[in-house]
């Protein structure tokens, strides 16, 4: 069954210097007609990917290429500026329970309404709190408020609860760098159980042999285009070679063309140099 | 849910809380009256004590008002953290901060209000107009609620910009004067303060006695609905670019 399909998928965002403005900049540059239209940037450009139920799919790319993004779009907090989404299921986006949440609060109240937040109602969430507190070890910490949980603590919590309620889709954003060993070990494990199951998972990582070993398929995105799309080994063997011979070959120039891929493209190589911010008329 | 969540959190381990903030409106009232109540009991039948429920009154819709939208303004921004890690409908926000402040107005100033209408027009007619024309102030504060929370995200400046406003709505509500002070030439534009038109609906459903006058609740209602309608559009109209902002 078709769980998440992008079709055609752009997503242009306001550029961060937009941040400051205010009602006085605004009225004062309306009157003195030096008022801009606010500066767009692609983030996403044209997307286009397929992920069926039950399936494994790493996404990889360098910092800024899109792949938290691509993330936000399927659990529907950033809709995209053309192209159509379609997603088929009950999400858990794996988060950590720090900010956002209720800090004064005890970690078992955060823990239902987590996942009231989630959609779940409060009796389930109720039933689950105390396998999600076996799972993160938190037993001793329950009645604590969770201000006072370690950032490793609200990793733990995080997982526990994104992997406890059981959704259709498992969104996992880097989140195996936190934790200490034998809890990482624990998490493969139970991604590994979850990959047995036919949940879909879709993991961002840097870490690139876990995501040669334990994902089907990988998704390899530059700057916000798609640069290649298949089974998982090829693809991050070519991705690790790409970043090497730039590194290698011209140690000075940040932003160095790909080069040749040994993987088929899905789609071509980004042109060089093509600049990635540029004003657009819309609103 | 959300705003269950919200008044608990307020709330958390005092009961009090609620009646704590009717402190705010009581005080007022006294500081009013002792400064200008024996200026304006004229106006007022000569009676302090009418002056007295007149401020009340008038400061329990202005208290509710400016606490619920000042609360609202920054809370699309202030869940900005959690708005950025899973899907929640952003409208969420403002409704749940207002419904909070709706929670406590309905236990802590509504019932004195009921009081004071039964006891000063032995009718239930004028209870159930009182409850009715609450609703158009919750339509109000819901309509800025929604424009100021959009608004903030993209003015940050706003909520100096905002206390002024309010304190315009304060001065030209006629709280702590009679309405007759004003000059009849600016008269009608105090129309345009919506809290002007549902206070002068509230005191004479509240304090007159008489049966309540249809023709002003209407016009409360079409103010309310008027912000409602507007903070609504403006809402939905900017909460595309909301994700880019916070």
């Amino acid at each position: 069954m078709l769980r998440i399909a992008f079709d055609d998928v752009s997503l242009y965002r306001r550029t961060q210097e937009e941040l400051s403005y205010d009602l006085k900049r605004l009225i004062f540059r309306t009157i003195t007609r030096q008022y801009v239209k606010p500066n767009r940037r692609r983030v996403l450009d044209h997307v286009t990917l397929r992920i069926e139920s039950g399936e494994k799919v790493g996404i990889l790319g360098t910092n800024g290429s899109g792949k938290s993004t691509l993330l936000k779009v399927v659990c529907r907090i950033l809709t995209p500026t053309s192209g159509r989404v379609f997603v088929h299921g009950k999400i858990a986006p794996l988060i950590e329970l720090g900010a956002g949440f209720e800090s004064e609060s005890s970690v078992v109240e955060n823990i239902i309404y987590y996942g009231m937040l989630l959609g779940f109602s409060r009796n389930d969430m109720r039933q689950r709190t105390k396998s999600i507190l076996d799972f993160a070890e938190l037993h001793d910490h329950a009645g604590e408020p969770l201000k006072t949980l370690s950032s490793g603590m609200y990793a733990r919590l995080g997982f526990a609860i994104a992997t406890e309620v059981r959704p259709d889709i498992l969104l996992l954003d880097e989140v195996l760098s936190v934790g200490d060993e034998r809890f990482k070990m624990k998490c493969k494990e139970r991604i590994q159980r979850f990959w047995d199951d036919h949940s879909t998972i879709i993991v961002v990582s840097h870490d690139l042999d876990f995501l040669a070993s334990s994902c089907e398929r990988v998704i390899w995105l530059d700057a916000g285009r798609v640069v290649a799309i298949g089974p998982a080994e090829p693809i991050v063997r070519s991705y690790y070679d790409s970043v090497h011979s730039i590194e290698r070959s011209q140690p000075a120039v940040a932003s160095a063309p790909a080069p040749p891929l040994a993987a088929p493209p899905s789609s071509a190589a980004p042109p060089a140099g093509e600049p990635a911010v540029e004003a657009v008329g819309v609103k | 849910m959300f705003a269950a969540k919200g008044i608990k959190a307020r709330y958390r381990g005092s009961v009090l809380g609620v009646y704590w903030s009717l402190s705010n409106p009581i005080i007022m009232t006294l500081v009013y009256s002792a400064l200008f109540g024996t200026a304006f009991a004229s106006y007022y039948n000569h009676s302090v004590t009418n002056y007295m429920l007149a401020c009340f009154t008038g400061l329990a819709v202005l208290g509710f008002f400016s606490n619920a939208t000042s609360q609202a303004l920054g809370s699309v921004v202030g869940s900005g953290a959690l708005l950025n890690k899973i899907y929640l409908p952003k409208s969420l926000f403002p409704t749940a901060v207002v419904a909070a402040n709706a929670f406590q107005y309905v236990v802590g100033t509504l019932p004195i209000l009921i009081v004071v209408t039964l006891f000063m027009s032995h009718s239930l007619v004028n209870v159930v107009a009182l409850v009715i024309v609450s609703l158009s102030l919750l339509m109000v504060a819901m309509g800025f609620a929604y424009l100021l929370s959009a608004a903030f995200v993209f003015f940050r400046d706003l909520p100096y910009m905002y206390e002024l406003v309010v304190f315009i709505m304060w001065i030209t509500s006629p709280i702590f004067y009679p309405a007759e002070l004003v000059p009849a030439v600016i008269r009608p534009f105090v129309v345009l303060n919506p809290l002007a038109v549902i206070m002068s609906s509230v005191r004479q459903i509240a304090l007159s006695g008489t049966t309540p006058d249809l023709s002003m609740m209407a016009a409360s209602f079409a103010s309310a609905g008027f912000w409602f309608m507007i903070g609504m559009s403006v809402f939905v109209a900017a909460r595309k670019d909301f994700m880019d902002l916070i």
